[in-house]
Parts: structure tokens; sequence; C-alpha cells
């Protein structure tokens, strides 16, 4: 089965700090792969690469059998690679409801044509852009903060706000970076079980994380990244294991 | 009573182009100080057609509008896509540069401006009429802004303010947000202008000058920008102004600079120590979906 | 066709032009450079600056030279408490650019306005008889107007360039424009340098309205108009680059002056603004060789990559 989310040689630096250094990696469907590695390993820049907020040196990545080279960041988007904030990044002027329905590719009731000219379908449409958001905030349990100012609701509910929003733009890739950070309890649990539903329901998730019992528990595999560089690939546990990579990780 | 109705004209006039203007600098964020030559697009583009071509007066004016509309992106396009900061030098060149060329052309009437434009009401309830259109075209004009800010675009907008990168991130096109909305105000602004012209018959590129917006900043600033009613506050307000020192019955020469002196003084007034203006922008409502 | 000596001529009167020209360009991309703000209110101090030295020389009989000096004095005073009192403030506020702009903007229209209402709009120059002596050099007429210029504004901008690479200060308002929150931390009082730059900017301003305003007459107006000359040759130059700047406001006033053999006078007015249009679609960085071998190249790069 050909990979979801693929990257080959991807080089990427900045003045003289190299971020990615000949990185190759695929991510299939349905799979759930953790990256780690000590900060400023490059983790976030890939997810910066991959979703576009600056292109690569060199190297290619596509999607879906599709190139993403030479597409900016709004157009990868609208491909359906989707992902998640170290800082979150939600709207802050709005309900959460609002964030959501921000958040689809399409939303019928923007266009004046839509409006002006088939305003019972475009009707509808918003009614169901609405239920999907509502759908999305149910299956966190957080119906009841629909209409709050995301400026009012917890750390964890607003971690998860975004998750949610990711979700809207229903793309095949689902790129997650530090989605646990300070996330605890109910809000933990949550997350969890959303994310393995995504995976399962298809799609390529890439989780960034600290946090290495979330790895453990959610991720299949993982990637140790340290550098720019991928270091090793495998199983949570065998990486976890290794005294090398510990020693990267904690010291040195 | 003549007086206030034509002094009811330019409120009407004056509305459409701070609500607009509004509409670009407080809603889109755009920094622009070119709406005076959108003003001035539509006004000479209805002048024009209305002599040369005797055109029915809507559709002078709406062409004015779609003139101005249309060569917005003539600034916007290419500005935008560098980045806005980009855009607020190329407002004042285009704003300069295009006023320079209507100086330059003759059939425009160079400097000294174009005038004979045809009246199209006669009779005594000239102004009457004039002043009924020009406020309900403003009112048109602030309700179609009410309109498109309360939907779900006016969410985008927010959004794309509130932070555009994860905005982007999200699949949505700002580039193509900011370009409508500031074709959208510079195209309201060519219609007022489009009223203008029919109303005076008589435009010249002075009346566009780069001071004009210093007026409108002022309307805006002082109004609150960012708010749907400021600009009609700020407006009113402002076009108020002169009859309020009118009485000193100061010479025209001193009294023109002394009007000027008074709209930047209120504008860094409240810069300064009310920067949201006189109606702070109110918070948004939740999504209530129709 | 074109007579050698005309064109020496029009090139030596540009080159002589371009003086003040130069010193208004170097002085917004001073402000640019080290406060990181678009100085409009440059426009309005230097209508400030002229006025005043007007009203001390023509209104109260003050000698020129002590005119300029009061000049000076005011105009950097006014630099001074608007970064003090207005720009500090807005800083403090984490404003966005928009609120800048329109303060530096209204600023300049408030001065603008002021100025007109005290002096009225009839258009006035520093000294009432603006023709100087002339030489002839190899049938080129040199002003002593134009030998002053030069000399004025060489003087400054070899100070203005000490300045920046020998002195402490210098060195500090390099360290800020590059991170000022480092150069913070680094114990640099940025607040200091803002000044200092501010200071520089008005004496840079001072100096080109002097020369402008022994040589032309001006309307309250007239350095707004101005204004746009000086952003495109900081823009022209790059962000950051003072010098560059300086030797794009000479380019500009040459090919303005030059350009009397392929346009009608009448359009000349408007090179200014066509060039602002390129700059913004070609050369958005600023004009540098290195971008212009790359402009060249791009088609051999592009298949260099497959």
């Amino acid at each position: 089965m050909s990979a979801l989310i693929s990257l080959k040689d991807v080089c990427k630096s900045f003045g003289g700090i190299v971020v990615a250094d000949h990185i190759s990696i695929d991510i299939q469907r349905g799979e759930i792969l953790g990256l780690i590695g000590p900060n400023g390993a490059g983790k976030t820049s890939l997810f910066n690469l991959i979703s576009g907020v600056y292109p690569a040196d060199s190297g290619s990545i596509s999607v879906s059998g599709q190139s993403l080279d030479g597409l900016n960041l709004h157009q990868r988007a609208r491909l359906g690679v989707a992902r998640t904030w170290q800082h979150m990044r939600l709207f802050a002027s709005m309900s959460v409801l609002d964030n959501m329905l921000v958040a689809p590719r399409d939303y019928p009731g923007e266009k004046i044509s839509n409006i002006l000219f088939r305003p019972k379908q475009t009707a509808a449409a918003n009614r169901a852009m609405h239920e999907r958001g509502m759908g999305i905030l149910k299956r966190m349990n957080l119906q009841a903060i629909a209409d709050s100012s995301v400026n009012d609701i917890t750390f964890g509910q607003q971690k998860l706000v975004g998750l949610a929003r990711a979700l809207m733009n229903d793309g095949e890739c689902l790129l997650l970076d530090e989605p646990m950070a300070g996330v605890e309890g109910n809000a933990y649990e949550t997350m969890k079980s959303i994310v393995r539903e995504e995976a399962a329901s298809g799609r390529a998730v890439c989780v960034v994380e600290h946090n290495v019992s979330f790895i453990k528990d959610l991720c299949n595999t993982a990637v140790f990244m340290a550098s720019g560089k991928i270091l090793e690939r495998g199983s949570v546990d065998s990486l976890l294991a290794s005294q090398t990579l510990a020693d990267l990780y904690f010291g040195a | 009573m003549e007086y206030f109705i034509s002094l009811a004209v330019l409120v009407g006039i004056y509305i459409t182009l701070s609500s607009s203007f509004n509409l670009i600098i407080g809603f889109g964020g755009l920094v622009s100080i070119a709406h005076p030559i959108f003003f001035a697009l539509g006004a000479y583009t209805t002048g024009l057609l209305a002599i040369h071509f005797q055109t029915h007066p809507m559709l002078a004016v709406l062409a004015g509008g779609g003139v101005a509309f249309l060569s917005s992106m003539m600034l916007s396009l290419p500005s935008l896509r560098i980045s806005g900061d980009y855009l607020m030098i190329t407002s004042i060149g285009f704003q300069l540069g295009l006023l320079e060329v209507i100086k330059h052309l003759s059939v425009t009437g160079g400097a000294s401006g174009l005038g004979n434009i045809p009246n199209i009401v006669e009779g005594s309830s000239r102004s009457t009429l004039f002043a009924l259109v020009s406020c309900a075209v403003a009112a048109v004009v602030v309700l179609a802004i009410r309109w498109l800010l309360n939907g779900p675009y006016g969410r985008v907008i927010a959004a794309m303010r509130d932070d555009e990168l994860a905005f982007a991130a999200l699949g949505r096109n700002a580039m193509m947000i900011k370009l409508s909305l500031f074709a959208i105000g510079s195209g309201f602004a060519g219609i007022a202008g489009g009223i203008y012209a029919y109303y005076y018959q008589y435009i010249s590129p002075d009346q566009f000058e780069i001071l004009q917006s210093a007026m409108l900043l002022t309307m805006v600033v002082v109004g609150g920008m960012g708010s749907q009613l400021g600009p009609v506050v700020g407006t009113i307000l402002l076009l108020l102004l002169p009859q309020a020192i009118g009485f000193l019955n100061l010479p025209p020469s001193v009294m023109a600079p002394l009007q000027g002196v008074i709209y930047t003084s209120l504008v860094l007034v409240f810069l300064f120590w009310r920067p949201q203006g006189l109606i702070a922008p109110g918070q948004r409502q939740s999504a209530k979906e129709a | 066709m074109i007579d050698i000596s005309i064109l020496l001529q029009i090139v030596w009167t540009g080159f002589a032009a371009s003086t003040y020209a130069i010193l208004f360009a170097v002085a917004f991309s001073l402000v640019v450079k080290v406060v990181k703000v678009w100085n409009f209110a440059q426009a309005g101090m230097m209508a400030l600056s002229f006025y005043v030295m007007y009203a001390a020389h023509n209104k109260f009989g003050i000698a020129l030279l002590p005119s300029v000096g009061i000049g000076l004095v005011a105009t950097i005073a006014a630099n001074v408490f608007m970064d003090r009192y207005g720009l500090q403030i807005l800083r403090n506020r984490n404003s966005p650019s928009l609120t800048f702009f329109i303060f530096t903007l209204v600023v300049s229209e408030f001065l603008a306005y002021l100025l007109a209402m005290i002096f009225g709009t009839e258009p006035v120059a520093l000294k009432p008889n603006i023709m100087s002596g002339v030489n002839i050099v190899h049938g080129i007429v040199i002003s002593n107007w134009d030998i002053e210029a030069v000399c004025v504004t060489f003087t400054l901008l070899i100070a203005l360039y000490i300045f920046m690479t020998r002195t402490q200060d210098g060195q500090f308002m390099a360290a800020v424009s590059d991170n000022p929150e480092l150069s913070r931390l680094y114990g640099i009082n940025v607040t200091r340098s803002y000044v200092i730059t501010f200071a520089m900017t008005g004496v840079l301003i001072t100096a080109g309205m002097y020369l402008f305003g022994t040589r032309a007459s001006i309307i309250p107006n007239t350095p707004l108009q101005m204004m746009l000359f000086a952003v495109i040759a900081t823009l022209l130059g790059g962000m950051g680059k003072i010098f560059n700047s300086a030797v794009a406001a000479v380019g500009l006033s040459l090919i303005q002056g030059l350009s009397i053999f392929v346009i009608p006078s009448q359009w000349q007015g408007l090179i200014l603004y066509v060039f602002l249009f390129i700059t913004i679609l070609f050369f958005p960085q600023g004009v540098s060789l290195q971008k212009f071998k790359q402009l060249i190249s791009l088609p051999k790069k592009q298949s260099a990559a497959h």
C-alpha cells in the first residue's frame, strides 16, 4: 500500500543551522507515528515543512501520491494536510463553535453568490456544517462550552478545541504538535481515544510529543530525531530502551 | 434650510466613504491611505460618462463604483503578494501618482478640473432629492457591511485578523479575503464619488488630495475603528464641526487649515486617550445559523 | 545628436539637486533601520524645520546661520518629543503597525495644517533671492549653491559614517537595529539609541531643508510630496542599508533629470511613481547585485534543479 505521507531526502537550513538533514520518511494510512527527540531536533520544523509554513530547500514531499512541492500553506491544507500548533493558536475573539466553523475547507455560507442564488441549499449546508462541528465537540464531551469564548475555557479544553478544529478540515493527514503538553485527566483520555479513532478511520497521524507515556500509549511506531536527522525508527519500546538515544535526549 | 439639506448630501456621501474605509482598515486590517483616489475614480468615471455619453445616472454611478472596484486590484494584488506593510507604501504612491496622471490628462480637464457635468435633477427640490438618495445609499452601504460582517464572512475576517498563520493552515486563502474587502470598500467609495460628481457638477484633483485622508481617518479613528456604527458617528460629528467653528468668523484662509488642525488633533487625542474610538467594537455574537 | 555638454549639465545639476534628497532619504532610512518605523512624520518635521528657520530669518531678522541653528534645535526637540511621548507609548501598548502608520501620518498632516494656519499657503523661500553666483567650469554651469550643497551633504554623510562605525553609540544603534530585545539584555540603552537616531535625523532634515529652502520656495504641503522620494530610495537601497539608499537617491534623481530626453516634461513627475511600482514588483528587498544576477539567471537555475 503506498504511503499516505511521503518525504524523500528533504533538506532545510536557516543560515547555518540545519533543521532538516536529508529526511526520508513514509507514514501509512492508519498509522500513528510518534516523533520524539531533544529540543531543537527539528521536529516542529518537520511539521512546518510538511504543512508548508516554509518550503524545503530540496527534496520532495507528497501526500496521497500528490506532490506538495511549490504549494503554499493554505493550498496544502486544502489537499488534506491538517495540523495543530504547539501554542494552539486558537482565534481569540471567537467562541469555541465559531473557531470550529471557520475551519472546514469550504463553508458554503461564506460565498455571496451562494447566499444570493442558492439560499435554501446554502442554509442547509450551513446547518450541516454546524452539526458536524457540534458532532466533533460532542465526541470530546465539549458541547457545553460550544458558545463560550476560547479565553474562558480551561487549558485542557483549549487543547482539545485545537484538535477539534484540525479535525474539521477532514484531511487525510493529521499532524499533532505536542497535543498533550500540560493536559491531564479526562482531557488526556479523550484526546487519546479521538486520535486512535481518527487513525482507525484511515488517516495518517504523526505526533510530536515529549510526554513519553502518551507516545507509548498511542503510537505504533516512533522516530527519533536529533539535529535535523532521523536517527532511528522502530517500536516505541525499542527506541526508549536504547541507551544511545537516552543519552542524546537527556544529556551530552 | 437649503444649507442643511446640502449638508445632508455630504453626510450621506461621507458616511459611505468612512464606513467603506473602516471595512478596509478597521475590519480588514489593511493599511492603506488610498481611499480618496477611489472616491476620485468613481467621480471622474461618472462625470466623464455623463458628459460624453449621456449615460443613465444610475448606470454612470454604478460604473464609477465598478471602475473603483476593479482598479483597486491594481493596487492590492501586487502589494499584498509581498506583505501588508508594502500596501501601506504603495497606497501612498498610488494615491499621489494617479492624481498626478489626472492632473495631466486633458480628457479629465487636467488640474483645472472637470466641469459641466450635466444636471440630472431639475427644479427646486434638487437638493432634497440628492440628500435622500445620498443618505439612502449610505444606509444601504452600512447595512450591506453589517450583513457581510454579521454572517459567516465576518467570522472568517475575524479569524484572519486573530491569527493569519493558523487561518491559512486551515486551508483558507487570506489573500483572496483581503483583496475582496479592499475591492468592496473601494467600490463603495467609487459610488460615493459618482453621487458627488452629479451633485456638485464640478470635480477637480485637489478635492481628492491625500489630506482628504486626514478627514476620513479622523472619522474612522474617532468614531471607532472596527465598529460598524463608529464611522457613522464620526462622520456626523466631524461634518458638524465646521458649523461649530463657523461662528468664530475667521477668514477662509485660516478656516480651512484650522479645520485640518482640529481633525488631526482629534485623531492624535483619540489615538492616545481612547484608541477604541467613541463607539467601541461590540463583542462578536456566537454563531447563530439561519 | 545629444549635445554632450547639455548631458553633462543635466547630470551635474541632477547630481547637485539630489543632495537634499540624499539627506532626506538617509534620514528616513536611518529611522526605518534603527527604530523599525516607517516615519511618515518626517514630512511634518521637514516642514517644521523649514518654517522655524524661515520665521527666524525672514520674520525676526536673525542672520541665516543662527536661524539654521534655531531650526536645528526645534527639529531635534520635536523629533525627540514625538518619539518619547508618542512612539514610546504606542510601543508600550504593543500597538499594531496600522496605529503607528496613522500616528506618523497624522503628525505630518497636523504640522502641515498648523503651519498653513500660521504662515499661509503662499510659496516662500529662505533667501529672498534664490539665485546664487555661478561659475562656468568646462562649459558646465556650477552655481555656488551646488558647491555648498555637495559639500554639506558629503560632510554630513562622512560624519554619519564615522559615527555609525567608530563610536560606541553608533555601534549600539547597529545592535539595536539588528535585535532590540537582545541588545536590551546586553545592557544597551535602547531608548537612548532611539533618541540619538531621532536627533541625527533632525540634523539631516534641517540641513536638507536649508539646502532646499535656499534654492526653491515651498508651501506647507511640499514635504509630504517629497517624502515619496525618500521612501522609494529607502526601498531601493534595501531595508537597513542607509548608504545604499543614498546611492539610490542619487540614481533616482539622475534618472528623473535625464528622463527629459525621452518623455515630455509634463510627465516627468510620474517617473517616481513608475519607479515605486517597479521596485515593489521586482525589487521588494532592495536592489542588490546578487538579486539582479538571480533574476537574470533564473531559467538556468530551474533547469539545474531537475
